[in-house]
């Protein structure tokens, strides 16, 4: 056996040895992720009966007619895209205000940075409590502090209003994923050479012109893929929502409530499906603004 | 000065070129720094606060920031009774977390090998459409997933989440693990050849000692993916002996009514091991977190 092996030109062995070595790999993406994608838009074409015995059976658009004649659907699409737009944009814009703010020498800077993050790397369910009770209308801080600044004062908690649930849980996300774009653009910050803000100094760039000439240039990019990589990821967020308040439904939600709180698994996965396609254009999106390198 | 004010000083002053600094815009930058960090730590404050709050402070009208008395109460519950089965989810946490990163690790390495010293067509395609996959949610997968398991009778094993876990890391480990092997030399594996190394004792040889750093790295960031892990627990387990502490903790707040001191006790017990992990982690920090940021 062995000599067969060694029988095989060497070019061909290299060649059979990659694919060998990156079998496992994709087997388990293939098995788990690209196959379950496939029987996922074949899901959204059936009715999906209780018992697992029994295969599913095909009843073509009707769950995206169902989908597409129903408020609660354009309503989730709704805050679906407000949640998105608002939490990408603003969790962006503070991370790069945080970064250009971090963006210097200072005592305790490590630290700092380092603090700056716990947000993002903490687990979701733990956080997601902490908010919960901060913003308990009974037992909770903010409430009374919000009321004492004269901004909201009312008996029915934040969490439990559909309007103020919307806002919370942005709020929420921004404050989660604002490290995200902070360590995207820290980053990038720092490999601005100093000698190009001293080239600016002397030719008499004050502050502004030294944001406008030389930071926001070399940071375009990166806002570029920090918004693109938000927009798709909020988009789908699921935990950020579901685990924070239960009187908001984004689409991932209605998805979820459809196929495990109600067993219509067909209409969740056709919802699922539409998550999807909204996903592939974004990273098509993606691909032709930042290109592929950038991956 | 309002705090619109402060904030924008602090800015002005970074704006202002690194050195020149009056105490005036040293004192906005101080001031923003720590409204930044108040708004970063405040619930982690609340969630410490809580955890050793005693009930009769927590659930009255007139408690303030800062409670008046301290106990600790509330981790004797969750870790001696058995309402409270905090010590199971930990350990469930712990085991699928574990085995979840080894095997995602184990194939990574190989799979990261295999794409940057072997040269085979549709190398470059498979990694980018590997990148490309990592950018898709979980919710979009989850109902397939578990008609799947379904079907392979796998619902309510901890054998679903070793499997779905390990794939929802691997993407992001294999990313790590090639963005270094690149920058190994070829002339130490070359070395390892001529002493008559195959390419297989060289990975485990050469390659694995020399990047044992950065391995323990993509180890700790499947761990993260692994133990803050809530959608595949929540519709993949069903009796309460199998569940993980994100699971675990959401059913103490169902199961009962003003816990909230318990609830962040545990909270705390899970957030712990990660805080802990990330001090090691900052140097991978940037890599890590922006290319796994997926669980967003």
């Amino acid at each position: 056996m062995r000599e067969r092996i060694e029988r095989i030109d060497p070019r061909r062995r290299e060649v059979l040895l990659g694919y060998l070595l990156v079998l496992p790999s994709l087997l388990l993406i293939g098995g788990v992720i690209l196959y379950p994608l496939i029987y996922n838009v074949y899901l959204g074409f059936t009715e999906v009966p209780l018992n697992p015995d029994q295969s599913p059976v095909w009843i073509g658009l009707e769950n995206y007619e169902t989908l597409v004649n129903s408020d609660r659907f354009w309503e989730a699409t709704y805050n679906t895209v407000v949640f998105t737009v608002a939490s990408a944009l603003l969790a962006t814009a503070l991370g790069l205000a945080v970064a250009l703010l971090f963006d210097r020498a200072f005592r305790g800077r490590r630290l700092a940075r380092g603090l700056v993050l716990l947000p993002h790397v903490t687990p979701i369910i733990a956080v997601a409590f902490a908010w919960q009770f901060m913003l308990d209308p009974l037992w909770g801080n903010l409430p009374d502090f919000l009321a004492w600044l004269g901004i909201y004062e009312s008996d029915v908690g934040l969490l439990q209003s559909r309007d103020h649930a919307l806002q919370m849980a942005i709020l929420f996300d921004v404050w989660r994923n604002f490290p995200f774009a902070f360590l995207l653009f820290i980053a990038r910050l720092q490999a601005i050479p100093q000698s190009m803000y001293e080239a600016a100094t002397i030719d008499g760039a004050g502050r502004f012109a030294q944001f406008k000439d030389i930071i926001l240039p070399e940071l375009k990019g990166t806002i570029l893929i920090a918004i693109l990589l938000r927009f798709v990821w909020e988009f789908n967020a699921f935990e950020p929502v579901w685990l924070l308040t239960r009187n908001l439904e984004t689409l991932p939600i209605y998805a979820y409530k459809s196929a495990f709180s109600t067993y219509n698994q067909g209409l969740g996965a056709a919802i699922a499906v539409m998550l999807f396609l909204f996903q592939l254009v974004m990273v098509a999106v993606y691909m032709r603004f930042v290109g592929e390198d950038e991956l | 000065m309002t705090v619109r004010e402060n904030v924008a000083n602090g800015f002005r002053i970074v704006l202002d070129g690194h050195r020149r600094s009056s105490l005036l815009s040293r004192i906005g930058f101080y001031v923003a720094t720590a409204l930044t960090l108040l708004f970063s730590l405040y619930p982690f404050y609340v969630m410490f606060i809580t955890s050793i709050s005693t009930n009769e402070s927590l659930y009255s009208r007139d408690r303030g920031v800062i409670p008046k008395s301290f106990t600790l109460e509330h981790y004797e519950v969750i870790f001696g009774s058995g309402s409270f089965p905090v010590q199971t989810y930990f350990w469930n946490s712990l085991s699928v977390a574990l085995v979840t990163s080894v095997i995602a690790l184990v194939v990574s390495i190989l799979g990261a090998y295999s794409f940057t010293r072997l040269d085979y067509p549709g190398g470059t395609l498979i990694r980018r459409g590997i990148i490309v996959v990592y950018m898709l949610a979980a919710i979009t997968l989850v109902i397939p997933l578990f008609q799947l398991l379904v079907r392979f009778d796998l619902v309510d094993t901890k054998t679903s989440l070793y499997i779905t876990y390990t794939v929802k890391t691997l993407p992001l480990t294999l990313y790590i693990l090639w963005n270094y092997f690149r920058s190994i030399p070829v002339e130490i594996e070359e070395a390892a050849f001529i002493d008559g190394y195959s390419r297989l004792e060289t990975i485990a040889r050469v390659i694995v000692p020399v990047s044992l750093p950065v391995l323990v790295a993509a180890f700790l960031f499947s761990f993260k993916i692994a133990w803050n892990e809530y959608l595949f627990a929540s519709v993949f387990l069903q009796s309460e002996a199998l569940y993980t502490l994100p699971i675990g903790i959401e059913t103490l707040d169902s199961a009962f009514q003003n816990v909230w001191g318990e609830i962040m006790a545990a909270s705390i017990i899970t957030t712990l091991p990660i805080i802990v992990m990330f001090l090691y982690l900052e140097k991978y920090m940037v890599e890590g977190l922006t290319a796994g940021a997926v669980e967003g």
